[in-house]
């Protein structure tokens, strides 16, 4: 089973001139077939936020319908000719309810479709394709941006086939893909060396251990905070990342595997404190105060703290004001 | 560091700010002495304090001023961000006007930069070369052509915004043209450099400040304030 975590913030830039998100992310999984999409709207187009949501939901179904008979085809070029006519043809009719010029539906789209052990890729425009490869974060497809950074290709260019990138393989190692937009490019992607964040690797790990709808609150929590204040773009990520078949919960963790968790790989962790961590964990599945946490591990505040900041550390706690949650899972 | 996020600044990469190079060519030919080089000094000053004065393209703007007069073209200021360069150098003006040999000199700076920014990953926008002058180029005439020819290619092919503006009577105003195929000349009224430097500013802000897709017009109405289609 693979899980997909997905965010989309509206820019700096947008805010200020109330333009809406024009970043759209998708996931579908239909007919044993998973698929994720993500597009970024053109700037200066007035309607691309409807033409990426247009073309993000028209590519995951047209692969999840057909996705055998896009493999099997060996003639990329067809392939390319027959997926870009199909999103043209809808964003052509999406045109015409809005009264609007097809070019003002102008987006990027960035495409990672799974079933079995075979996947596809699909890439137009800027934004970048990363991959979890034997634990290893890999580029799959880098940006295609003109030579200046205000150009690139968009799903209704002319050119577009031109540089559209599509890729098909088997899986072997393959665990996870990942599609970013531009304005997430600026903290994920280093343009000078061509490599990505660890940031990336720490998402696509704790999807493996964290509930994904908590894991896609903190996210949309950092993207928030963090990532759209180092550009003035719109930011957005969708991941989809195959689950760990060996884990099944936090509590049926040997103890070597609960120590690397919570940190402690080199260093000595008494039974007792091992313990603890254990207590905190399975008592904040509901969520508490640390003055509740302190009271249920008869701790003073101040070294039940000291155990918390180590659980945030690890993110497997998380804070929302004053009350914290576990958000590894404990058990499953 | 806060650890209430699941991100932290140590996760992320730190890409440098794209960069929006601008390369001022001024003519400070004889005939620019007084009144003329005095009102393009407070221009050029204006221009950087504005700059200065924008979070976004204080650290974008890359500012490169060549100048012409004297027997020569002369590189006053190289590219650089206004952080590390806060303040315009002090504009004379006298002798001849070598606009070729300046045009060909900001355009060899400008591809070197451009190098640069790519042998370091830098993001660029597209650069923008401002020519001034109140006369007629007295340079080598073949200097002359080729400085038109490349110009010329490289606005075709939209690797480049040029502004030729005329200052005066005397302006050459045809050989400005040459330089410029899409866009006709302007002609400053009187002396309003401030005018069109302070619109210069405005639109290296927004230029900064763009997205992929985003062709950012510019303001051709505020442009009348101050010059003459």
């Amino acid at each position: 089973m693979w899980n997909t975590i997905q965010c989309a913030v509206q820019g700096r830039g947008h805010i200020k001139t109330e333009t809406p998100c024009q970043d759209k992310t998708y996931a579908l999984f239909k007919n044993d077939i998973y698929a994720i999409a993500l597009a970024d709207g053109a700037g200066s187009a007035k309607m691309s936020h409807y033409g990426a949501e247009y073309v993000t939901k028209q590519i995951c179904e047209v692969l999840t319908d057909d996705f055998d008979m896009y493999y099997a085809e060996e003639d990329g070029s067809a392939i390319k000719r027959k997926i870009v006519n199909d999103l043209i043809d809808g964003l052509q009719k999406i045109a015409i309810n809005y009264g609007c010029d097809i070019k003002e539906l102008a987006s990027t789209l960035l495409v990672a479709a799974v079933k079995d052990d075979k996947y596809i890729l699909i890439h137009i425009g800027d934004g970048v394709i990363g991959y979890l490869k034997d634990d290893e974060i890999k580029i799959a497809s880098h940006p295609e941006n003109g030579e200046f950074v205000n150009t690139t290709v968009f799903v209704t260019s002319r050119d577009v086939l031109h540089t559209m990138k599509i890729i098909k393989g088997k899986l072997g190692n393959i665990h996870g893909f990942a599609l970013m937009s531009d304005g997430t490019e600026t903290s994920f992607y280093n343009k000078k060396d061509k490599l990505l964040a660890p940031a990336l690797k720490k998402l696509m790990k704790l999807s493996q251990i964290m509930e994904v709808s908590c894991l896609e609150r903190e996210t949309m929590k950092s993207f928030e905070n963090i990532i759209k204040n180092n550009t003035t773009d719109d930011c957005s990520i969708i991941l989809l990342v195959e689950e760990d078949y060996s884990f099944h919960g936090y509590n049926l963790l040997p103890r070597k595997e609960k120590e690397i968790m919570l940190g402690y790989s080199n260093a000595l962790l008494s039974k007792k404190r091992m313990q603890r961590f254990g207590e905190i964990l399975n008592f904040l599945v509901f969520p508490n105060t640390l003055f509740s946490v302190s009271r249920k591990i008869y701790l003073k505040k101040k070294y039940t703290m000291k155990y918390i900041d180590v659980l945030l550390e690890q993110n497997l706690i998380v804070k929302n004001k004053e009350i914290y949650q576990t958000a590894v899972i404990m058990e499953k | 560091m806060n650890n209430n996020l699941l991100l932290r600044m140590e996760d992320l990469v730190n890409n440098p700010t794209a960069r929006v190079p601008v390369c001022l060519c001024l003519d400070v030919s004889g005939s620019m002495f007084g009144e003329p080089i005095s009102e393009l000094n407070r221009g050029v000053q204006l221009f950087y304090n504005a700059i200065k004065d924008d979070e976004v393209a204080m650290y974008s703007a890359e500012i490169c001023i060549v100048t012409f007069g004297g027997n020569d073209a002369i590189c006053l200021e190289d590219f650089a961000s206004l952080e590390l360069q806060p303040d315009p150098p002090v504009l004379k003006a006298n002798g001849m006007t070598p606009m070729g040999e300046a045009v060909n000199m900001a355009l060899n700076l400008l591809e070197q930069r451009k190098n640069e920014y790519k042998d370091k990953g830098v993001d660029y926008y597209q650069p923008w070369l401002v020519l001034m002058t109140d006369g007629e180029p007295n340079g080598n005439s073949g200097e002359l052509s080729r400085a038109i020819q490349r110009t010329v290619d490289l606005v075709n092919s939209r690797k480049l915004t040029i502004f030729p503006i005329g200052i005066g009577q005397e302006a050459d105003m045809s050989t400005l043209a040459k330089f410029s195929p899409n866009r006709a000349p302007l002609k400053l009224q009187g002396l309003k450099f401030r005018e069109f430097f302070s619109w210069l500013s405005k639109s290296v802000s927004k230029t900064s400040q763009s997205t992929p897709g985003e062709c950012v017009k510019l303001d051709v109405e505020g442009i009348k304030g101050w010059g003459e289609l």
